[in-house]
């Protein structure tokens, strides 16, 4: 007979103990699912744009030429100047006005092309397919760099879906373009793609053709360099020929600045979940060995050896763990899919894939763990001897617990209760696991709800959602290329406005650059036309200026300045200084320095070329989307104007998504660390729960004193988690603050509320009762006489 | 708090009763028998002839495969779980060979459990329960565990657990089996004073001796099946 045969006979192969080997496949395809997608989403916060941009071969500079200043020849022979290291192009390019859905859809640059492949700018289809007919579109999924940091680029209108129809405006024939497609240019290098014939019917009329050219340098990693590549191919082509050109910096300015801002909270769920999964695997895994200690002693009574005993239990416990592991690492990967899908929106690039390096290392991680977890056990098994096991191996050590059950016989609870509460007490090892298994738990999920509350204030006080529900836009069906509204179509918002009933407030809004000693940059300022105080930019330091020659800055304007709020400043508005006081800082989280005044205050700006746009206000109970319809009706077909809601930004949208998905991953794993603890709590006192019920313990009595177990560590569980969520969520918030180079209002922190607080915390008591009902029920089942018979 | 008497007399009633396990033959094979109230009777047998399965589902800690089951009047074969808990703690007390006593709970707490779950009023349980420990001898002994205590008085701590509800029937599943001769002579003595006093008492055990000692019937168990008349045994 082999050295192996008695192993397997002992063992007694995976079926015999069928709930403890599901158990432990179960945490580890959790634990381990949760160590993949971990081990993805911290790659995937790891520079994903500079890892994008060498994969899809990022476009250095995006030329745009004058197509009828240069021959075919010129343009091409830029390829061969000496910093150019690949090129794509031309491909012809129009600019044009869209509507969906019968709202204003704003300005698109689309460019035709073949195939979305290339030496330069690898565009990566996400939805649908390439164009490969006339009247079909492709559409950039990720929107524009950010504009003047509203908010994630302009929505005008109802997001289009694949089959969507978008009208062109302004051109001949009004043609329409179905999108069959999504896809991602990692420098935006369009806004969109059509088949290369179909540009030039959506040019309109009198706008000279464009095409743009795409070039990889050699040397493009600054904006010195960049703007010499520029200059190379201005000095190649005739003069006039280059009417524009793009950097990859901007974009990848843009790109990680928001996907930066994730960062915080993706490493601290990943944290979170590896943590909780090396916790719960290494109770799981070692309370099974030490479960099995009488059974061991029993093997060795009758003659196995250590080292096969050894082996027994660590072949017990291998083969679900590997089941488990084998297994979490596909569920870890399909759940990478879809999280990395809105992590790579979010980053603005095209796609991310999950590491193989991730899947690997959460598989052998979380299998070198079960190892540990459950060598240390076996090992002291192996080395006991037989009566020493089986003694082992019973019920824990007299004199754990007194106390508790004396305690809780005084407080006078019934007595299935009084038991519940006590019984945590006989193995405080296993108790202290299970407790803080619930309290990161329970953390997780409060933490998400606080984050998600922390983020969607933050969305509505960027992007003004909740104050300014309308918008007004020069992109109008009657807006073209180069076209600005006049007078009279100003004044006609005006009048459309005053005549709505819902019109609570209104305020025009102008913006131009202007410059500010001390600031290289241009500061983008926007002035309010009028009372501008309703629209309630979030306050970070200070008030909204309330004072003639008073101003607001946002962060990024007194980083670059160095001023503080109180402090004067001199504004250059054209080539006339202007004095102004600062008195607050607004959450207005940028790379550009803002400012925020009257007219008054900025004389110069309210000019009509600067009119940029109309703040609406609604009274109570106005339905947005009717005024947003009665107002454009108004308007008329003609107008450059157009009614619109405000964009509640991808990034916030995405970021809530990813906390959801987080949180209730770990969620369920506490869930799984506390069935697990209720389960070995159940089978080490079986003959004593058959005890109770041949005393006279009724189901329902047990069911409650055995879901009481857990009550107790819940409750502290409960009183850890909450402060420590609050904390984590302030650190967070504060830590994505900091990334995105803003301060934040005290608000977007106080989102805990006691009463909110308080019963968020009863998290903890849902994690461990979802835990323990299972193993609590089939307690309450069994019957007495099996009870009594097991020891 | 002692229950009145069963009309009729029969504390206990089986008829046609059968356990089957999973595989195999039935632990138990069409077994009719009664008990009257204040009969002491001995269920003997070899080793897996049924005593124990018979004492469990007289118990009503599991159930029969065929049969009906009548203790104190109530048929418990058609209880549920909960009404079955119900009825033991009120009707029927159990004394196990190895005590199982629960090892944290104090004495005295033991001996309070069943009627804290039947839901008698602290004060009473109290009362019944000291009157019980004095009873048994050990009413010093109520404020330790029982971990510390000798085998025939962690019997003594059981018997009074089986009988703080004051049960009908006293059920004892081999009470000496576990203790010396000595320990094992006080404790029967103690059964057949409770029995004087009209206790019914239903006593499974493989020893003769004891059977002759203390049992006014015998009924013997070979295989599952009643084997012979019941015995009726001198004073």
């Amino acid at each position: 007979m082999s050295w192996f045969s008695p192993i397997r006979t002992a063992t007694g192969g995976p079926l015999r103990h069928k709930m403890q080997a599901v158990v432990i496949a179960m945490v580890l395809l959790v634990s381990t699912a949760s160590a993949t997608l971990g081990f993805a989403l911290l790659a995937a916060s790891n520079t994903p744009f500079t890892h994008a941009f060498s994969a899809q071969r990022g476009a250095d500079v995006t030329v745009t030429v004058n197509a009828a200043r240069a021959s075919s020849a010129q343009l091409a022979a830029t390829r061969a100047l000496g910093g150019v290291t690949a090129a794509a192009g031309p491909f012809a390019e129009a600019t044009v006005q869209a509507q969906s859905g019968g709202q204003p859809f704003g300005q698109l640059v689309l460019a035709g092309r073949a195939s979305p492949g290339g030496a330069v700018d690898d565009v990566v289809l996400n939805a649908g397919h390439w164009p490969d007919a006339p009247g079909q579109v492709v559409l950039d999924a990720s929107p524009g760099p950010a504009q003047d940091g509203q908010g994630d680029g302009p929505s005008q209108g109802g997001e289009p879906k694949l089959g969507s129809t978008l009208s062109v405006t302004g051109v001949p024939g009004a043609p329409a373009l179905t999108v069959v497609g999504f896809a991602n240019s990692i420098t935006n290098t369009a806004d969109g793609w059509v088949t290369p014939g179909e540009v030039a019917r959506l040019r309109a009329a009198g706008t000279p053709s464009s095409a743009q050219l795409l070039y990889r340098f050699a040397q493009a990693g600054d904006p010195a360099q960049v703007r010499a590549d520029v200059a190379e191919i201005n000095r190649a082509l005739p003069p006039g020929a280059v009417a524009g050109a793009g950097s990859w910096l901007a974009a990848e300015d843009a790109a990680t600045g928001n996907g930066a801002i994730m960062d915080p909270f993706v490493v601290a769920f990943a944290l979170i979940g590896l943590v909780m999964a090396v916790l719960i695997v290494g109770n799981v895994v070692s309370g099974a060995v030490v479960a099995g200690y009488h059974r061991i002693g029993v093997l060795k009574s009758i003659g196995l050896t250590p080292a096969q005993v050894v082996v027994a239990y660590l072949s017990r416990v291998g083969a679900p763990a590997l089941v488990g592991c084998l297994t979490g690492v596909v569920l870890g990967n399909l759940l990478a899919i879809s999280v990395l899908a809105k992590s790579s929106a979010a980053y603005r690039v095209g796609s991310q894939q999950a590491p193989w390096w991730g899947s690997v290392a959460a598989l052998a991680g979380m299998l070198a763990l079960t190892a540990l977890a459950a060598l240390g056990p076996a090992l002291r098994a192996g080395r006991l001897s037989a009566a020493e096991a089986i003694a082992a191996g019973r019920a824990p050590r007299a004199g754990r617990g007194y106390a508790a059950y004396r305690l809780a016989n005084r407080l006078r609870l019934p007595r299935p209760i009084g038991l519940g509460l006590a019984a945590p007490f006989a193995r405080p090892a296993r108790t202290l696991v299970s407790l803080a298994a619930i309290a990161f738990g329970a953390t997780a999920v409060i933490f998400a709800f606080g984050l998600h509350s922390s983020l969607s204030r933050a969305a509505a006080s960027q992007n003004l959602t909740t104050t300014v529900p309308v918008q007004l836009q020069p992109f109008g069906p009657g807006a073209g290329p180069q076209q600005f509204p006049d007078a009279a179509q100003d004044a006609a918002v005006t009048a459309a406005l005053r005549a709505q009933p819902g019109t609570r407030h209104d305020v025009a809004v102008y913006e131009d650059q202007v410059k500010l000693p001390g600031i290289a940059q241009g500061v983008n300022a926007q002035a309010f036309g009028g009372d501008a105080s309703w629209v309630d930019y979030g306050i970070i330091a200070g008030h909204w200026y309330d004072a003639a020659g008073q101003v607001d800055v946002n962060t990024d304007f007194l980083t670059q300045s160095g001023l503080a709020v109180g402090d004067t400043a001199t504004v250059v508005i054209g080539t006339d200084p202007v004095t102004v006081r600062i008195a607050g800082e607004v959450f207005q989280p940028s790379r550009q320095p803002m400012l925020f005044g009257s007219v008054q205050t900025l004389p110069g700006l309210a000019t009509a070329a600067n009119l940029q746009e109309y703040y609406v206000g609604l009274r109570a109970g106005t339905s947005a989307s009717a005024y947003i319809r009665a107002v454009n009706a108004r308007l008329g077909s003609r107008s450059p104007w157009a009614a619109t809601g405000p964009d509640g930004g991808q990034f916030y949208q995405i970021a809530s998504a990813l906390i959801g998905l987080l949180a209730l991953m770990v969620a369920i794993a506490a869930g799984l660390g506390v069935l697990n603890t209720v389960l070995m709590t159940t089978r080490d006192r079986v003959h004593d729960l058959g005890i109770f019920k041949a005393l006279g313990m009724r189901p329902g009595q047990m069911l409650t004193m055995v879901v009481c177990w857990i009550a107790g560590p819940a409750v502290i569980a409960a009183v850890i988690a909450a402060p420590a969520a609050v904390a984590l969520n302030t650190a967070t918030i504060g830590a994505m603050a900091g990334t995105a180079h803003t301060g934040i209002p005290a608000s977007f922190t106080q989102v805990f509320p006691p009463s909110r607080l308080a019963l968020l915390s009863l998290a903890a008591l849902v994690i461990a009762a979802a835990g323990a009902l299972l193993p609590a029920g089939w307690a309450a089942r069994a019957r007495p006489a099996t009870a009594l018979r097991a020891e | 708090m002692r229950q009145q008497p069963i009309p009729g007399g029969d504390v206990i009633r089986l008829d046609g009763v059968t356990k089957t396990y999973q595989a195999g033959p039935p632990a138990l094979a069409d077994v009719s028998m009664s008990v009257a109230a204040g009969e002491v009777v001995a269920v003997m047998g070899p080793s897996g002839s049924g005593k124990s399965t018979l004492l469990n589902l007289i118990a009503g800690l599991d159930r029969p495969t065929a049969g009906t089951v009548t203790v104190a009047g109530r048929r418990i074969d058609t209880m549920g779980e909960s009404a079955l808990a119900r009825f033991r703690a009120r009707h029927v007390g159990i004394v196990f060979q190895f005590f199982n006593l629960l090892d944290d709970l104090t004495v005295e707490d033991n001996v309070l459990l069943p009627a804290q779950l039947a839901g008698a009023s602290r004060k009473q349980a109290r009362a019944r329960a000291d009157e019980l420990l004095e009873r048994m001898g050990i009413e010093q002994h109520k404020n330790a565990y029982p971990a510390r205590l000798s085998g025939g008085q962690r019997q003594r701590v059981a018997i009074a657990r089986a009988l703080v509800n004051s049960p009908e029937l006293l059920l004892a599943d081999e009470p000496t089996g576990a203790l010396d001769t000595a320990s094992g002579l006080q404790i029967g003595a103690l059964l057949r004073e409770l029995n004087a006093a009209g206790q019914t008492l239903v006593l499974v055990t493989h020893d003769p001796a004891l059977a002759g000692r203390y049992a006014a019937r015998t009924v013997r168990l070979v295989d599952g099946q009643l084997a012979g008349a019941d015995l009726e045994v001198p004073a």
